[in-house]
């Protein structure tokens, strides 16, 4: 059964909803610098100005303008998500497959060690090691990834454990085909389905995990965050500014991460008989 | 008695025999078999010395150099102690006399006797045949062909020759006058030496001691007539018996590729056969002695593809697959049957490399395969049972058919799209624009199975084990499938290893069986032996069970298995 993942997307309401507000988020990334209208960090003598035309939703403690924090804080957002997500998918691919096709001890050592790191709580060794790095964007990319591919790996292996023992690929092995020919040709895009929402998830992980540190104040202080502005305005929340200070990046990261929820909601269905195994005509 | 030595017969340049060696020894039979063209008659009128070609080597009869004699004393020897039954009766016979005076003829032109012997002699050698005395003063026309053939076996019996060449006895007559004349003829062939020439084997069989194949003027395989006939070394004679209508085969007809070509350097039969390697386009085999017969065969005769020894694979306590002993020879058919759990899908996947074996070892065309290359992958394929989980959903019917050509990396992207399109057409599929972009959920079972078919004989490979092949399938569809599978047989040489628990099937497309039972081969043997004699009880009773349409008692008594003996270990 070939999956045809455009339609199943846009086939739902839900998936209508997350595509659309998704590709919002994406556009205004993209063009922060267009609508921002001021540098983010720069600093100005108008502080805890409300929203006016000049500064749509008025300005922080030290007069930087909210609305272009707003849009670039979109910016560190996805540029988190996507990149943790592409790094721990890729992580969990790596691992998880290698250790499916190559088994043995390797796969007895590696599984060993993605038990480890699936009982250890994560959010607490991240704390403790972000607020000894403080951490910049890239810095927190990798910890991030590091720290989040273990349950995608022994998903993946366990699915590549199934698909191994497939016709199609005893297939292609009477035909000659090494390990790393099966991996490429044939499991990888045979999991294709598992990665992406592989992939979705640990986007959403990583956006919630940067907004959540950069609120708990262990993130790169330098940093432009809805996590920070967050922590900021929660600081000020004695004047009135907090309606248009601390509700707007709650809401953006909220929609963002709904989005991307329904999107990975959406999406699910398809992959779930084929990834049961059940036969396909 | 007749010994024939590098005789070689041409009409004009061309050749028609290319140096035949033979030995006829007193009162015994030989048969000359053999297509028609293949020179069988020239062979028996050189004896006779009645060819009009050039002829060279020595024919010695008792002795004396027929090729040498003067036609006078050549003419003192036709009849007197070699004669022939010749080919056609019905032109053979002068329509003006009476057979009776036919029959005399012979004697009284060698003044054997006077006439009123010559008669009473005539008259005798008639009934001897078993002509009924009121038709010997009839004329040929009023007779039938079986008392044709009666006349002329007469005739040549007249003078009492040592020798005796029968051209082709039998071939023209019904099947009752034809088990008639074979009585007769086996009668005679205890006091006279024959040498028979047909093209019918069946005939061959019943009236041969030894026989002798004979190709494009060669002869290709010589020996005891029951021995060749029941396991044939050379790739034509096997070929000959496949195509030859039978009650011993159970297989279904196959043809010979091609056609008989001549001049040809090297083995005459290389262009046809299926197992030619280099040298035999380039040196003519000589016909050579091996253990129980004469065979003109570079590669010793058919050979063995793949033999599996003492092959064993356990899981747990389970023996799957328990000390196999398998010969694959070259282009035949062996079927291994077995219920399901016997084994016989872990025995394929063991030889294929996917299971590895606890013991034992799988020898490819006499060399031990330590760990499969692609160079084993090459001459050994597998077609699975289930079309749809052995083909990738997510590729096209040309990703699919090409992927053992990318994988070996065989040829230029054009070159491979050429032999996808190639291995579509000889499994009878379309090898369109459209039909090549289609994904396998748009195809019907068969055209899938039909597709890794495709897919399994892309690499042109030796041995195609299929598992179960059909199973899946409707059974006009499977019937299609094994017809198909049989074509690729005969045009390719392709050997099968094809893997079944429908004995009734087995029986259509193999040529030889084994059967498994819990892990061993506890029969194996020619088809039509193990279908019509079973030795082993759980044969007897696969046998009893098979599908046949008519109804017996006995069938619906359920199969019974012996014991499971589990042994752990």
């Amino acid at each position: 059964m070939h999956v045809d993942l455009k339609k199943e997307l846009t086939g739902s309401g839900r998936g209508r909803f997350g595509a659309a507000l998704f590709l919002l988020m994406v556009v205004t990334a993209t063009f922060a610098p267009l609508l921002a209208g001021y540098d983010p960090t720069a600093q100005s003598p108008l502080a805890f100005q409300s929203p006016s035309l000049s500064h749509l939703l008025g300005t922080n403690h030290v007069g930087q303008d909210i609305w272009s924090q707003l849009v670039y804080g979109a910016r560190t957002s996805l540029l988190v998500g996507l990149s943790v997500a592409v790094l721990s998918t890729l992580l969990s691919t790596i691992i998880g497959t290698s250790a499916a096709m190559i088994g043995g001890w390797y796969d007895r050592i590696v599984m060993r060690v993605v038990d480890a790191l699936i009982v250890i709580p994560i959010i607490i060794v991240l704390i403790l090691v972000a607020a000894y790095l403080q951490p910049g964007l890239w810095v927190l990319i990798i910890l991030l990834s590091l720290l989040g591919w273990q349950a995608g790996a022994r998903i993946v292996r366990s699915q590549a454990l199934s698909l191994k023992e497939r016709t199609h690929l005893s297939a292609a092995r009477c035909f000659g085909g090494s390990r790393l020919y099966l991996l490429y040709r044939h499991v990888v895009p045979d999991l294709g389905p598992i990665l992406l929402v592989e992939f979705i998830y640990s986007m959403r992980r990583a956006i919630f995990m940067e907004a959540g540190l950069a609120f708990l104040g262990i993130a790169d202080p330098g940093m432009i965050s809805w996590g920070m502005m967050m922590r900021e305005a929660l600081d000020f929340s004695y004047v009135n500014a907090w309606l248009w200070w601390l509700l707007p990046p709650g809401i953006t990261l909220s929609l963002t991460i709904v989005s991307i929820t329904f999107i990975g909601y959406s999406l699910e269905p398809t992959m779930e008989p084929r990834l049961r195994g059940e036969a396909h005509a | 008695m007749l010994k024939i030595e590098d005789l070689r017969v041409s009409y004009g340049t061309e050749p028609i025999l290319n140096g035949i060696n033979l030995e006829v020894r007193p009162g015994e039979s030989l048969a000359i078999i053999g297509e028609s063209g293949a020179g069988k008659t020239t062979l028996g009128l050189s004896i006779m010395r009645l060819v009009e070609g050039t002829m060279r080597g020595r024919i010695l009869l008792n002795s004396a150099n027929l090729l040498t004699l003067s036609e006078q004393a050549m003419r003192d020897i036709r009849w007197n102690q070699v004669s022939m039954v010749f080919q056609n009766a019905n032109s053979t016979l002068n329509p003006v006399h009476t057979i009776l005076d036919q029959v005399m003829e012979p004697i009284l032109e060698h003044h054997r006797a006077n006439r009123p012997e010559a008669q009473r002699q005539a008259s005798h050698l008639l009934t001897n045949t078993g002509l009924p005395s009121d038709r010997f003063s009839a004329y040929p026309h009023q007779l039938s062909g079986g008392e044709q053939q009666r006349v002329l076996i007469a005739m040549a019996l007249a003078n009492n020759p040592g020798l005796i060449v029968l051209d082709e006895p039998v071939s023209s007559l019904d099947a009752a006058s034809r088990a008639e004349i074979v009585v007769l003829l086996n009668r005679l062939r205890r006091d006279h030496t024959f040498v028979v020439i047909t093209h019918d084997i069946s005939t061959a069989a019943k009236l041969a001691d030894n026989l002798a194949t004979m190709y494009a003027g060669r002869i290709v395989e010589l020996g005891p007539a029951q021995e060749v006939v029941s396991r044939p070394r050379h790739p034509y004679t096997r070929a000959l018996l496949r195509s030859y209508p039978n009650m011993t085969t159970v297989k279904d007809l196959q043809g010979i590729k091609g056609r008989m070509t001549r001049p040809v350097t090297g083995c005459s039969f290389h262009p046809r056969c299926t197992q030619a390697i280099g040298i035999c386009a380039a040196e003519t085999p000589p016909l050579v002695p091996t253990r129980d017969r004469q065979l003109a065969c570079h590669r010793g005769g058919i050979v063995t593809l793949l033999a599996t020894r003492n092959l064993s694979k356990s899981f747990d306590s389970l023996k799957a697959v328990d000390s196999v002993n398998l010969d694959i020879e070259a282009g035949e058919t062996l079927a291994l049957v077995g219920q399901s759990g016997s084994g016989k899908t872990t025995l394929a996947r063991t030889i294929m490399g996917l299971l590895e074996p606890d013991r034992g070892d799988v020898y490819l065309e006499g060399q031990k395969v330590a760990n499969r290359s692609k160079d084993f992958y090459r001459e050994v394929q597998i077609v699975f049972q289930n079309p749809g989980e052995s083909l990738s959903h997510r590729l096209s019917v040309l990703e699919l058919v090409r992927e053992p050509l990318d994988i070996q990396g065989i040829g230029t992207p054009e070159e491979r799209d050429r032999r996808v399109r190639q291995a579509l057409q000889d499994a009878e599929l379309p090898a369109s624009g459209g039909f090549l972009n289609r994904y396998p959920h748009h195809l019907s079972g068969g055209e899938m199975q039909r597709v890794a078919i495709a897919r399994a004989l892309v690499l042109d490979p030796k041995l195609v084990i299929a598992d179960e092949p059909t199973s899946f399938l409707d059974p006009g569809v499977q019937a299609k499938i094994l017809k198909l599978l049989l074509n690729l047989q005969e045009r390719r040489g392709l050997s099968m290893l094809f893997i079944t628990h429908d004995l009734a099937l087995a029986r259509k497309i193999s040529d030889r069986m084994a059967v498994m039972l819990h892990g061993q081969i506890i029969e194996q043997g020619p088809s039509n032996t193990v279908v019509t004699a079973p030795t082993h009880p759980y044969t007897q009773g696969l046998v009893k069970t098979a599908s046949a349409l008519h109804s017996e008692s006995e069938a619906d008594a359920p199969l019974e298995q012996p014991r499971v003996e589990t042994r752990s270990g």
